[in-house]
């Protein structure tokens, strides 16, 4: 079964193309990295995903329903952390996870169990600051942990691992493989391409504006295989990526 | 010192300025500003400026009235700048600056510097050169005495108005430092209408405050602008002798930077009032009103307003009352002031629901619900607050009346009342979905409405402090007790207005969301 399936997506800001015509299939059951470079609409096709924008035109389907902004079903079933990771700021983190989870129809002792032990695991005991005073990272781990508190079946992460330290990485990595082996689906952009190489069995990669240039199983590359694209081998997914996207050089002589 | 950076500083700021213009708000917000300006010189010129020192010379009191100008406009810029944030805002923060190679000194001169070249400076700048130049023109004045008399002024003034922001900023981060702060901006609105007609009764009491109110900035500079010798130097001497003052303790009042006091740990609390009033909504919209209650709450500024909004329309209704020589006017004042009670307090964030959210705006269309019952949650929420000042509105007139107690008064209050809650929050939605703005949700002074927030809020209190003299004087059985069935209908049509807003700004909402997330966002 598909988990996610994007027919003909695209999306415009006025006139300007953002998503083009985005056509993308995740099976249920993937850690799915889905990567580009800067502005090519990553963020712009999660928000689509996600019902924070709307498709100009195209279709979404999510766990097999077709998705819309209002789709209130669909949404109960999947996790999003956003890259402006949308947190109230004048809050608690406790006071933040319970007003999320309580949204996504938790009961109030799975509510108060499930905030705990979200705020042990993530090291975020720390009651005496509001969301606003919290480190970058502690401000990720809390998005991360509002994303996953009411077990998704999908979880769509952007950009998940960037401002937090290794010991934080390396527990959500164990969560989300977990998450997987239990046959939900993790769609997770980043630019970290090392990270994604190893907990990723699939990628696809986009150009300017959203338009996807290839799309294939990686777990070849996690066990010293390679990867053929346009008839090259690829032993990592960076030389593939700066392939697919056009490496740059510059030569700055007083640099 | 480093003049060349200081100078980039200097045009960084006005490149700012002229950035915000590039969005279709701050075009907006050009026009109307260079608008409004245009107006505001034209018509300070003449009574502030130049005019004045011509009205100054043929009345033969030069020196009295160009103390009491000066005095307006020191007092004016100081009050305008911090309450307004004009002229404020552009200063650059400390830390901000020291991303530069720039030393202690210098970042101190770049701050300031920036901070007294904005434009709201330079009207206050014309507005006193105008009158030293209309004096020297008149014949009453020396040119050089007065030019550097309005200079001198000008720097005492805007040391004035930054000590005043610093205290400010020091007071607020206390616990119960915006309350006390509010008081204080009251007490000094407030003073100059209580104590006339004190002084009035007291002429030596009037003189002898002038007396000593010769030792002020804006006296000793008149002084200088009136007399080219010895009494018109120690008008200077007075007031260098206020910027030497003021800048040390300046300087002494930066150096303590205010700090937050914050608790040392604090226990997790799973059952919260907000949560158990939210729950009144019912299971679904139980969790979001709560959150909304949360962050009204959370807010200093909606909670100082709630404190005070009683306290201020009282005063209102009373001053005006006063003055309204007419049967029952404090009660038909207090008509038009009690729905402003309802709205007041939570004014600043429900005609702009999202604008302090930021990037958590995101995060509502991310939950398994209707878009829109967001809007309504927060709606609820101010209402919520709102209608619980009624009570405390209505119990304060029922011991304050001036009147034996009158039930059909009460019932008219009372429906006006729950009229003006459900009106202005229904209004203050579609101020939300069409005008909204990025706000700062802590800070503590300063105009952060859109345009539309502040007709909604300006006119409101208009409405509630001139419709009842309207209807008096041209339907007076409106407004008279014998009348009270005729306000029966009035909650029950402004609940409709309310519900069927509610319902059609909900479709609005999720379509402008884009437009919205823009604008929370800063990117508009």
């Amino acid at each position: 079964m598909d988990a996610i399936r994007t027919t003909n997506l695209v999306k415009k800001y006025g006139q300007k193309l953002a998503v083009e015509d985005l056509s993308l299939t995740v099976r249920a059951g993937t850690m799915f990295g889905f990567l580009g470079p800067n502005g090519s609409g990553k963020s712009t096709t999660i928000g689509c995903m996600t019902g924070l924008l709307d498709a100009t035109s195209g279709e979404i389907e999510l766990l097999g329903q077709r998705f819309t902004a209002d789709n209130a079903a669909v949404k109960r079933r999947i996790g999003v952390m956003p890259e402006t990771l949308g947190l109230f700021e004048p809050l608690y983190a406790h006071e933040f996870l319970a007003f999320v989870a309580r949204m996504f129809g938790l009961d109030e002792p799975t509510t108060r169990l499930r905030v705990t032990e979200l705020l042990e695991a993530l090291e975020l005991t720390d009651t005496s600051k509001t969301l606003s005073e919290y480190s970058t990272g502690m401000r990720k781990r809390v998005a991360f942990a509002a994303a996953v508190i009411h077990s998704p079946e999908v979880l769509f992460l952007d950009e998940p691992f960037e401002s937090i330290d290794p010991a934080g990485v390396s527990l959500m990595k164990q969560w989300l493989r977990r998450f997987t082996e239990q046959g939900r689906t993790v769609f997770i952009t980043s630019h970290v391409l090392e990270t994604v190489e190893r907990v990723c069995q699939e990628v696809a990669i986009i150009t300017r504006p959203g338009k996807l240039v290839w799309q294939g199983d990686i777990t070849a590359l996690a066990n010293d295989g390679a990867v053929v694209c346009n008839g090259q081998e690829f032993r990592a997914l960076e030389p593939l990526f700066l392939h697919l996207t056009g490496e740059r050089y510059a030569d700055l002589k007083w640099l | 010192m480093n003049t060349a950076l200081i100078g980039e500083l200097v045009k960084l700021r006005y490149k700012l300025l002229w950035a915000k213009t590039r969005s279709r708000n701050g075009r907006i917000a050009l026009f109307l500003a260079g608008y409004l300006l245009l107006v505001l010189v034209i018509a300070l010129l003449a009574s502030g400026g130049f005019g004045a020192a011509m009205l100054a010379v043929r009345s033969g009191k030069a020196e009295p009235v160009a103390q009491g100008v000066l005095a307006a406009l020191f007092l004016e810029a100081v009050l305008a700048s911090n309450i307004l944030g004009f002229g404020m805002s552009a200063v650059f923060a400390e830390t901000e600056l020291r991303r530069y190679p720039l030393t202690a000194a210098d970042r101190r001169i770049a701050r300031h510097l920036t901070g007294i070249v904005d434009p709201f400076w330079f009207l206050f700048f014309a507005l006193e050169l105008g009158l030293a130049v209309g004096l020297y023109v008149m014949g009453a004045g020396s040119f050089w005495f007065g030019f550097l008399a309005v200079l001198l002024l000008f720097a005492a003034n805007y040391l004035l108005a930054r000590v005043v922001g610093l205290f400010i900023d020091q007071l607020m981060q206390r616990k119960g430092g915006a309350p006390v702060l509010m008081g204080l901006i009251l007490t000094l609105a407030f003073l100059p209408g209580a104590a006339a007609p004190l002084l009035q009764k007291h002429p030596a009491f009037v003189s002898a405050v002038v007396q000593r109110l010769q030792y002020t900035p804006p006296f000793g500079a008149a002084a200088a602008m009136i007399h080219p010798d010895a009494t018109g130097l120690y008008g200077l001497v007075i007031v260098v002798t206020w910027i030497l003052g003021l800048a040390a303790l300046l300087v002494w009042l930066e150096k303590r930077p205010p700090r937050r006091q914050v608790a040392e740990s604090v226990k997790i609390e799973w059952d919260s009032p907000f949560d158990r009033v939210g729950a009144l909504f019912g299971p679904r919209m139980g969790p979001l009103v709560g959150h909304w209650l949360r962050f009204y709450s959370r807010n200093s500024r909606t909670r100082t307003f709630c404190l005070i909004s009683l306290p201020l329309l009282a005063f209102l209704t009373y001053q005006l009352g006063s003055q309204w020589k007419v049967a029952h006017s404090f009660f038909m004042m207090a008509l038009g002031t009690i729905p402003m009670l309802t709205f007041l307090g939570t004014a600043r964030i429900s005609v702009n629901q999202f604008g302090y959210v930021g990037g958590a705006f995101r995060r509502y269309f991310l939950l398994p619900i209707d878009p829109a019952a967001t809007l309504r949650a927060a709606s609820y929420a101010a209402v919520t607050i709102g209608a619980s000042m009624l009570p405390v509105g209505l119990l304060a007139w029922i011991l304050f009346e001036p009147y034996p107690f009158d039930a059909r008064m009460l019932l008219m209050l009372l429906c006006t009342g729950v009229t003006g809650l459900f009106v202005l929050n229904g209004l203050g939605i579609w101020v939300t979905l069409f005008n909204p703005r990025k706000g700062n949700y802590t800070s503590n002074f300063g105009n952060d409405l859109s345009l539309g927030g502040n007709i909604l809020l300006i006119g409101g209190m208009l409405v509630a402090m001139s419709l009842p003299r309207l209807l008096h004087k041209f339907l007076p059985a409106a407004v008279s007790p014998e009348s009270w069935w005729m306000f029966l209908p009035l909650p029950a049509l402004a609940f409709a207005f309310y519900l069927v807003t509610l319902k059609s700004a909900g479709p609005v909402f999720v379509t402008r969301r884009e437009k919205l997330l823009a604008v929370v966002e800063g990117r508009d």
